[in-house]
């Protein structure tokens, strides 16, 4: 029984568990909504895996579905695919391991892909993982996909000419980031990178020198898409991939215009998420986000069917929320990227200064400095409430817009002085002024230093930085506190730079329970992981939870199926349709 | 009129020379590494290290420049990174758009050609003739009309211009499709259709300078005393305007043409920009900001080649059109 369980579990259970709150399509309204508790499911059943998918309510075949965007998709060649507008349209094209079925409301369920299971553990010790692979998988020349395709698709993601892509299972398998030397993929093209193995044409086998229990997830991004060895064509890939998916690229003219149309040797029986209802998708590149929206705002021709896929700009804003016309055309959604105000701990080592910024902090204000609730929705936990098993808490209540009176009695009378780190553009000035005005009610002395924009990550990122405090944005890979809170907090992983550990955290007990937690499978640990945000928050306060941000899309009258993805928090196109 | 030829190309390829390698200087010179750029994130330091011993950036200056040239001439190999064997004239890879910098150009500059020549037409008819029929209108209501669409005109600034022919236009009246390159062998109505506004814009703004440029020049020629001669002599006005007025009113004119249209044709920014066409500048200013150098670099090329090949055509153009100069 154990062998045949999914995901990092071992037991053949379909794990339910609680995500947060998240917002809703609104549709007929302008207001997020985050009173919702979705669920997020681990699918273990192989008939989770198999399509077709539900057919989508008044979808209808036919028509094209136009992507109005301001510049070109950086990458689309699967293993090199890493940006929001690559990860929502690569599933159009590419197939991974496994994936997401996203009903569009927050309800998540982990399904194989062209594997049959989101994978089996199996040793229970997530060193080992073994996909089977479905049959019927072909790719858009008819040829069979086989764990073959899938392994080399893979192998090939260690070429080191292949800039850009995630880096999770090269790593993982050769044990180093610095996987590309350890396993060298031009002079063994014919060949696979250690640890991985394809026993027959339906199995691929994963062996890690370490447990992964991650792997599910981490196999969910497009670097596992399937690719024939003799369509390796190496960089030039990113400008034709090889499609695996319900849609092939017919036509790429780079930064104007990318064409996707139907894919006939993709079968919809094989696929558990995918639709194939447009005859085309078309990537409209080069309008700026006013001329975007603009465009589907005057919904005529084509843009009847269009999404301004850059959002809506602020100056607009109140156009679209004042015109009821629109609501029924607009998307509205909290993301899983979540924002903080990280507190550098090397600099600020009194708890008490970490815990009176938390009760200070006048999140209210910040929303409405920032243009209010189309861009941004209060959080007070460190991680977003799309992740898997997410609860809310507030470990330092202080209602919507802060409690000076409570910072100043935990204060004591102190009045720190601190240094706070924004970035030199429009976005960065606000912050800066709206968090030092609230601060110093309290009692903070707040000193605000620009930095570059373009270098402010970078610099912050860096162990000596300057700053006491810095706003920090942090979108994981997938919903699992272990792509959030152990990247965020164990100190361990701390060098010289290059620090995603930005609050300098470097606690024995912390680190001690991410090695405890990491070690459950995905479902144990989705229900360990808020307990650890709620004890980080309580006992070290490394920083100030302050939002998620907000997605605000609006789309033409006649283009339906549209939802915003509760994994990246963009807008997916599997069950996109035109209206008749 | 060949040996003035020579000789100018000689010089041109000079000037074009010493801006090559300047930008090839720039190439190391800004803050932006190439690396970082071609690998924004998952590269650690050693990873970027690598990259930047296969891609050549460890070799001695002089070297990259020579294979850089060599490229443009012969073409060259560039490594599996940078998608193989780069055909002449290989102005490099762009590892931002994923392909060598000629497909980025063969494919922008039709787009900036022909947001150029169509509007320079325009401008240049209806700025010269607006400028002209004024000055021999002078002090007539067409003459202040004139004066006022000239002045109204140089007083906009294109983005706004452009915005409110796309409000007014596109978004609300829905004549004119969505502003959109299409090559004009492909479908001609839909390339005029979808380049009309940035014609109009353009045509606009230049040809309202070119308006007041063309009457100051023609009301000072028809002061001259040639002028007053070729009357006294009884010539016909329309000789006297046209054949002895015109030809010399407009020398002055053709130079500043000359350096517009050079100037235009190196990159039409903000018309690309306001709107959302990809052209020559628009592509140079995206590959500045995401630091594509290769393509920053080509497209410096090109526009220093068109300022260029824009002075020789005036040089030309000035021994044609005014007698007085030759060409030496």
């Amino acid at each position: 029984m154990r062998s045949r369980v999914a995901a990092a579990a071992g037991a053949a259970l379909a794990v339910v568990v609680l995500l947060g709150a998240c917002g809703k399509n609104t549709g007929q309204g302008n207001k997020v909504d985050n009173g919702r508790t979705p669920t997020g499911v681990i699918a273990t059943d192989p008939k989770d895996s198999m399509g077709p998918a539900a057919p989508v309510p008044g979808a209808a075949n036919g028509g094209t579905v136009t992507i109005i965007r301001q510049a070109k998709i950086s990458h689309l060649d699967p293993q090199r695919v890493y940006s929001f507008a690559g990860l929502m349209t690569a599933p159009l094209y590419s197939r991974s391991l496994t994936t997401w079925r996203d009903d569009g409301k927050g309800h998540l369920t982990l399904v194989g892909d062209t594997a049959e299971t989101p994978g089996k553990n199996v040793n229970n010790d997530c060193k080992t993982w073994e996909f089977k692979i479905k049959s019927g998988l072909k790719f858009e020349d008819g040829r069979a996909i086989t764990s073959k395709e899938i392994a080399y698709g893979i192998a090939r993601s260690f070429n080191p000419d292949l800039t850009s892509g995630p880096t999770y299972i090269q790593e993982w398998l050769a044990d180093t980031p610095q996987y590309d030397t350890k396993w060298d993929f031009k002079a063994n093209k014919t060949s696979l990178p250690p640890g991985l193995t394809t026993p027959d044409d339906k199995t691929l086998r994963f062996e890690f020198a370490k447990a992964h229990c991650d792997l599910p997830f981490a196999v969910s991004l497009p670097s596992t898409a399937p690719l024939p060895a003799d369509k390796d064509t190496g960089v030039n890939l990113d400008l034709q991939p090889f499609s695996s998916g319900p849609y092939k690229i017919t036509k790429n003219t780079v930064g104007v215009e990318l064409v996707l149309e139907r894919n006939t040797n993709w079968d919809p029986a094989t696929d558990p998420v995918r639709h194939q209802y447009p005859d085309k998708f078309v990537w409209s590149f080069g309008a700026d986000p006013e001329a975007g929206a603009n465009r589907v705002i005057s919904d005529s021709g084509a843009d009847q069917t269009a999404l301004a896929w850059n959002g809506i700009p602020s100056s607009l804003v109140s156009k679209v929320a004042g015109d009821q016309s629109l609501k029924g055309r607009t998307l509205l959604e909290p993301t899983p990227s979540a924002n903080r105000l990280t507190i550098n701990t090397q600099r600020v080592t009194d708890l008490t200064v970490r815990q009176a910024l938390n009760y200070a902090i006048d999140r209210d204000g910040l929303i409405k400095s920032l243009g209010g609730e189309t861009v941004a929705s209060p959080l007070t936990t460190l991680m977003p409430p799309s992740t898997l098993g997410w609860k809310q808490f507030d470990a330092y209540p202080a209602g919507k817009s802060g409690d000076i009176e409570k910072a100043k009695s935990v204060l004591a009378g102190k009045t720190p002085e601190l240094v706070l780190g924004v970035s030199d553009d429009k976005d960065g000035t606000e912050v800066g002024t709206q968090l030092k005005n609230n601060l110093e009610k309290a009692g903070f002395k707040i000193t605000v230093k620009t930095i570059p924009a373009d270098a402010k990550l970078d610099e912050t990122k860096k162990k000596n930085n300057p700053w006491d405090l810095y706003a920090d944005s942090w979108a994981a890979d997938w919903p699992s506190g272990a792509s959030i809170l152990p990247p965020l907090f164990d100190g361990r992983a701390i060098k010289a730079e290059g620090n995603s550990d930005t609050s300098f955290l470097n606690n024995d007990s912390i680190n001690a329970e991410f090695d405890r937690v990491l070690a459950m499978d995905p479902a144990a640990q989705a229900t360990e992981w808020p307990k650890l945000d709620e004890r980080i928050m309580k006992e070290l306060a490394p920083a100030v939870p302050l939002y998620v941000d907000v997605a605000y899309y609006l789309h033409g009258s006649k283009l339906g199926g549209l939802y915003v993805g509760s994994i990246f928090g963009y807008p997916a196109f599997t069950n996109a349709f035109v209206k008749p | 009129m060949a040996r003035f030829l020579v000789r100018r190309v000689l010089s041109a390829t000079l000037t074009l020379f010493a801006v090559s390698v300047l930008s090839f200087l720039m190439f190391f010179a800004l803050p932006k590494d190439p690396v970082t750029g071609m690998c924004p994130k998952n590269c650690n330091a050693e990873r970027l290290e690598r990259v930047r011993q296969e891609l050549g950036l460890r070799d001695p200056l002089v070297d990259q420049y020579v294979g850089y040239m060599r490229g443009i001439v012969a073409g060259r190999d560039l490594g599996s990174a940078q998608g193989g064997h780069c055909a002449a004239p290989c102005l490099g890879y762009s590892y931002v758009n994923s392909e060598p910098v000629t497909s980025t150009l063969s494919r922008v500059l039709p787009v900036t050609l022909s947001i150029v020549i169509p509007a320079a037409v325009l401008w240049l008819a209806l700025g010269v003739g607006l400028g002209m029929i004024s000055a021999l209108r002078r002090g007539t209501a067409f003459d202040r009309l004139a004066i006022g669409f000239s002045l109204t005109g140089a007083s906009l600034q294109l983005y706004f211009v452009g915005a409110v022919l796309l409000i007014v236009f596109v978004y609300n009246l829905k004549v004119v499709p969505v502003q959109h390159y299409t090559s004009m062998l492909e479908n001609p109505a839909k390339w005029a259709s979808g380049l009309v506004l940035a014609w109009v814009a353009l045509a606009f703004l230049f040809s309202a300078i070119y308006a007041r440029l063309s009457r100051a020049q023609m009301l000072e020629t028809l002061s001259e005393d040639f002028i007053r001669t070729a009357r006294a002599k009884g010539l016909a006005k329309s000789q006297v305007y046209g054949r002895h007025a015109l030809r010399a009113a407009i020398t002055p004119i053709v130079t500043i043409a000359g350096l517009d249209i050079g100037g235009a044709l190196g990159g039409t920014v903000i018309t690309e920009t306001t709107f959302g066409i990809q052209g020559l500048g628009r592509t140079a200013v995206e590959a500045v900001r995401g630091g594509d150098l290769p393509t920053v670099m080509a497209t410096v090329l090109i526009s220093a080649a068109f300022i260029v090949v824009a002075n020789i055509v005036v040089d030309v153009l000035y021994a044609l059109i005014d007698p007085r100069v030759r060409l030496q």
